[in-house]
């Protein structure tokens, strides 16, 4: 079969190329904004989804795995004592100031807890022994803490709210939505860094013994600790993302960046397929005449769309994996994930599509006698 | 004779223009037979080209009735109408409307496509067609990269692929020069003395009478004149009336 589509699309390279930017301008503006977004908000859970904890024990309504409150420490025995809990720790998740050699005070998140092995966090220690940490004044320091602290290396010292404690180990990844820096320390060191943390603890992590069930050990949690909330992973998870996608506007932001997107694709391919459309008018007569329905003129028009969207996403998928080491250099994740780009592929479809369908109306009314017009 | 395979009788045609209703046509009878070449001659808002419209199922009467190849078009639905066009007609125009992105060969083979002729059989269509109008080397040029007279040959054979009984030309010497439109004219007639495909030529040329069997002049709306072909027109002054003493059909010529 003779693609009269195809054809009129690469006879005129111009418009074509005019399309396929337009259409991969808006792929890509989605695909990083949107894929930066969902990097930021993968920073949002690391630490939860990550650690080895099945439920999380929280003060009432914390709204994000950074925003912690206290509680009495001894809390943790009370979940101790629950049927189906195997083993359940303190964990202090703090702001704290650090001193860095410049002189200057930068924010770090702190992560307190007595035994980081049995939580599975750091979750990926470069260098030094997590087991160290409950050994003195000693830290592990997440290598992304380069750009806010500047450099340093396994050995120094750094001063945190008047204490030194020296760098024994680096991890990677373990960064907050806030950007500050993740630094480990032992659960004891932390609760005298600040005089509110002593005896407390802002959180509990439980992990479940084999053939417990999660719903039914959290349940009797909540009716033991009555002035605590209780999560189950998944569900502590989805609260920390959703309190910066919804309460912080940042989700709205992303919802009006990709509407642009959208709107920018929309407008040149409606722009680019309806000149087109105008132009071809007494192409698509000749086709009427010769006994094409509408529907034969749809087709031209929707392949052409479907052209534009498949090229124009592939080249808006390039450039935005192109920008993933350039985005990675400044430390920011641009997560696509395969079900994203599937996602964004179906919007470019169902984008040049709809594009397409502004020019039937045009070509619906087309007269076939034109063609007997000099 | 064969049976007409395009019959129009008293075809009326109305548009409305405003508040006025203005009728082009106004009551027009015409047969045309397999292998018959057909010139119709008028001047300009004569209501040649709606009268081709009509023959050719692009437009329906307000009153009268058409039949092509057998199959009668009054009242047709729009679906009935485009079927017919696929099926039976053949269009040739005078700006050739060729698709500038496609070559010769493709042109013919769309129009087949269109015509529900797909894949390798289309091809090779084309390319049988194409050879019939003497441009088996040109197949794979682009209309842009062919002459006038090349054009309106691909044009033909755009016309011709499908086999349809009939086929209708609009002013198609009318940009092509002396000698060329004269091959073209001459090839149009072979074909469809070859292929017993009835035609029907809208024009002004005066070298179409040369080769058509009859020569129908239309003015008003209606039909004056229905001559024998086949020969030189008038050097001036070739109204209708100047040639009325050689009508072959009677004087009254609106019913023919």
């Amino acid at each position: 079969m003779v693609s009269l589509a195809r054809k009129n699309l690469l006879h005129d390279r111009l418009r074509f190329v005019i399309t396929v930017a337009g259409v991969a301008f808006a792929v890509t503006l989605v695909l990083v904004q949107v894929g930066l977004f969902m990097g930021l908000l993968g920073k949002a859970t690391v630490t939860i989804e990550n650690a080895s904890a099945d439920i999380w024990v929280t003060s009432k309504k914390t709204p994000n795995v950074d925003f912690a409150h206290t509680f009495p420490e001894t809390n943790v025995l009370r979940v101790r004592g629950v049927p189906g809990v195997a083993r359940a720790d303190n964990l202090l998740i703090q702001f704290m100031n650090i001193q860095l050699p410049s002189g200057a005070e930068e924010g770090t998140l702190v992560y307190a807890l007595d035994d980081f092995s049995a939580w599975n966090l750091p979750w990926k220690v470069n260098e030094g022994d997590v087991g160290d940490l409950r050994r003195g004044s000693y830290i592990l320091m997440d290598r992304s803490a380069v750009r806010r602290f500047g450099t340093f290396s396994v050995g120094e010292y750094r001063e945190i709210l008047g204490r030194r404690f020296k760098i024994i180990g680096t991890t990677s990844e373990a960064a907050s939505f806030t950007t500050a820096p993740i630094v480990f320390m032992d659960l004891k060191n932390a609760q005298e860094r600040l005089q509110t943390l002593q005896g407390k603890a802002q959180y509990i992590l439980v992990k479940l013994a084999p053939g417990a069930t999660a719903q039914a050990v959290a349940a009797e949690i909540r009716r033991r600790l009555p002035y605590n909330d209780v999560y189950l992973k998944d569900d502590w998870a989805r609260r920390s993302r959703t309190y910066w996608v919804v309460s912080t506007g940042l989700g709205m932001n992303m919802g009006i960046t990709v509407f642009l997107g959208v709107l920018v694709g929309i407008v040149v391919v409606a722009q680019t397929l309806y000149t087109s459309a105008v132009e071809h008018v007494k192409e698509f007569g000749t086709v009427k005449a010769i006994g094409g329905s509408n529907w034969d003129i749809y087709r031209i028009l929707g392949e052409q769309a479907l052209i534009a969207a498949v090229v124009g996403f592939a080249l808006g998928g390039l450039i935005s994996l192109g920008m993933r080491p350039l985005m990675a250099r400044l430390y920011l994740n641009v997560l696509i994930s395969p079900a994203f780009a599937a996602t964004v592929f179906a919007g470019t479809v169902l984008m040049c599509l709809g594009a397409a369908m502004l020019s039937f109306r045009r070509v619906a009314t087309i007269d076939p006698a034109l063609v007997f017009r000099a | 004779m064969n049976e007409p395979v395009l019959s129009v009788t008293d075809v009326v045609k109305t548009f409305d223009e405003g508040a006025q209703e203005v009728a082009v046509l106004k009551g027009v009878s015409l047969d045309v037979r397999p292998g018959e070449v057909v010139a119709l001659e008028g001047p300009s808002g004569s209501g040649k080209t709606t009268l081709l419209s009509i023959m050719g199922c692009i437009l329906t009467p307000t009153a009268g009735q058409v039949k092509v190849a057998g199959r009668t078009v009054k009242h047709a639905s729009q679906a009935d109408l485009r079927e017919t066009r696929r099926q039976s007609i053949g269009f040739v125009f005078q700006q050739f409307n060729l698709f500038p992105a496609l070559s010769a060969l493709e042109n013919v083979e769309y129009a087949l496509n269109v015509k529900g002729v797909g894949g390798r059989a289309a091809a090779k269509e084309a390319a049988r067609v194409l050879e019939t109008v003497g441009l088996s080397d040109r197949l794979h040029f682009l209309p842009r990269d062919l002459s006038g007279g090349q054009k309106q040959r691909v044009a033909i054979a755009r016309a011709l692929a499908g086999a349809p009984k009939v086929l209708l030309a609009d002013e198609p010497t009318a940009n092509l020069d002396t000698g060329v439109g004269t091959e073209v004219l001459a090839l149009f007639r072979d074909l469809a003395k070859r292929e017993g495909k009835g035609l029907v030529i809208v024009t002004h040329d005066p070298k179409v009478r040369k080769v058509a069997d009859r020569v129908v002049g239309m003015r008003d709306g209606r039909l004056m004149s229905d001559l024998a072909g086949g020969f030189e027109p008038a050097p001036a002054k070739s109204d209708m009336k100047a040639v009325q003493p050689k009508y072959r059909r009677g004087q009254e010529a609106n019913t023919l």
